[in-house]
């Protein structure tokens, strides 16, 4: 580790002219060290990679949550699809007011927006975690929840396999193991995005069992206030609540 | 996240919240990909492309203006959407040409270089040497076996994050804490490299 250290500070801080000397010297004389230097560029660089490939997989699941509205075609249908919003928008909507929706309607609404599949790397690459992604969009719910929590058995912090286990679970409707990955999910810091309250949210809403309407409004009530991921969805509940 | 609020932003205050740290960044470079997200399409009208591989063209453009961005090699000499563009259409040229002649490019040297420059060359020679010799799939298997934290550390750590900012993402108490942990982590990540 001392060695990592010292080529660590090489690369980073301006090395004198000493240093520089000796540190090439090292590289020169001692073959185990500059296979040390090797490897801590290439560590560098594969972990950059990985990095970008987890960013790529963030832009696809945000890809994939907005394509059906990119989907239309805009310029050519946009006045027609203007004029007939206007009109269906005044029927559609004195309709939609005078008629209450229930919490357990918006949260089965959210599952075929949300959770009817999920992103599967497009590089081809197989391991076990897109195997239960392949499995879960061919439907087969158990085996995808068996699979992830295969992979959860060997290492109990793998976050994206506790959030598709919960999710797998919500769809076999196994409420209490749904909520119990989502809740462990939320008490995970430091991630960019963590659907962790609006998945536990939609569970409540959807098991509807007394009391968990109100844990559920005061999950999408946080949302809210605290700019969480699922936003747009708590903010519209709310309002129809 | 939506693409509308990311066009509220001028080119240079996009590029400003890019360059800052912490979340917000992370935020912002969702909203870069966001604004010019309807390139996928072109991609598939102008180059023909599949939705895939226009996806991926896209998302590897934002990738490597990003890193421009963040090592302020963009000199905003050109707007961001003509910036972005032409490296969309060079990504979509090397496709369809990789699909004709099936040849793959290599853009590792790219960012490894800049560190080796640093070197003299006989000694770069050396280090070079062994670079081309290591098997990089291995590495890329051991990395994903670590432990998530050492992992999550480990990508911070490669996406230029500072041992500050990776202290406040993983609540860790100080930088000096978070740079030891790194490099257990990178001394495990050469033992079972070096294990078979």
């Amino acid at each position: 580790m001392d060695n990592l250290d010292y080529i660590e500070n090489y690369f980073t801080n301006t090395p004198g002219t000493d240093l520089t000397r000796e540190f090439e010297e090292r590289i020169k004389s001692d073959p185990g060290f500059a296979e040390e230097v090797a490897f801590y560029l290439a560590a560098q660089e594969v972990s950059k990679e990985a990095s970008g490939l987890e960013k790529k997989q963030r832009f696809k699941e945000t890809y994939q949550k907005n394509r059906v509205v990119r989907s239309v075609p805009i310029k050519k249908l946009i006045y027609y699809i203007a004029t007939a919003a206007v009109v269906s928008g005044l029927i559609f909507g004195t309709y939609t007011f005078l008629r209450p929706v229930s919490p357990q309607q918006l949260a089965v609404q959210y599952e075929k927006e949300q959770l009817q599949s999920l992103p599967v790397t497009m590089s081809g690459h197989s391991d076990s975690l897109q195997t239960g992604l392949r499995l879960y969009n061919d439907e087969k719910f158990s085996e995808a929840l068996a699979q992830f929590e295969n992979i959860l058995r060997s290492d109990s912090s793998v976050f994206t396999a506790k959030k598709y286990a919960g999710i797998s679970a919500l769809r076999l409707k196994e409420y209490d193991r749904a909520l119990s990955y989502f809740e462990e999910m939320a008490t995970r810091q430091g991630l960019y995005s963590n659907p962790a309250q609006i998945l536990q949210a939609v569970t409540l809403m959807e098991r509807n069992k007394p009391g968990d309407a109100a844990k559920a409004k005061q999950l999408l009530q946080d949302i809210v206030s605290n700019d969480l991921e699922g936003k747009e969805y708590a903010e519209k509940w709310l309002k129809k609540w | 996240m939506d693409s509308a609020g990311s066009n509220r932003y001028t080119d240079q205050e996009l590029i400003d919240q890019l360059r800052q740290s912490g979340t917000d960044k992370r935020r912002s470079e969702e909203q870069l990909f966001n604004r010019f997200v309807y390139f996928i399409r072109e991609g598939m009208t102008k180059h023909a492309l599949s939705e895939d591989e226009s996806f991926n063209a896209y998302s590897d453009t934002i990738l490597a203006a990003l890193d421009n961005i963040n090592k302020e090699h963009f000199e905003a000499r050109a707007s961001i959407k003509t910036y972005l563009y032409q490296i969309f259409h060079n990504k979509c040229v090397d496709l369809l040409r990789k699909r004709t002649t099936n040849k793959n490019t290599v853009h590792r040297a790219e960012t490894i270089s800049d560190r080796l420059m640093q070197l003299s060359d006989s000694a770069r020679s050396i280090v070079q040497t062994l670079i081309d010799k290591a098997d990089w799939n291995r590495l890329r298997e051991k990395l994903n076996a670590l432990e998530e934290m050492c992992r999550q550390i480990l990508l911070f750590w490669g996406d230029n994050y500072s041992d500050k900012e990776i202290a406040s993402f993983l609540q860790y108490k100080t930088a000096d804490v978070v740079k030891t942990s790194r490099l257990r982590c990178l001394e495990r990540l050469r033992k079972l490299y070096k294990t078979e």
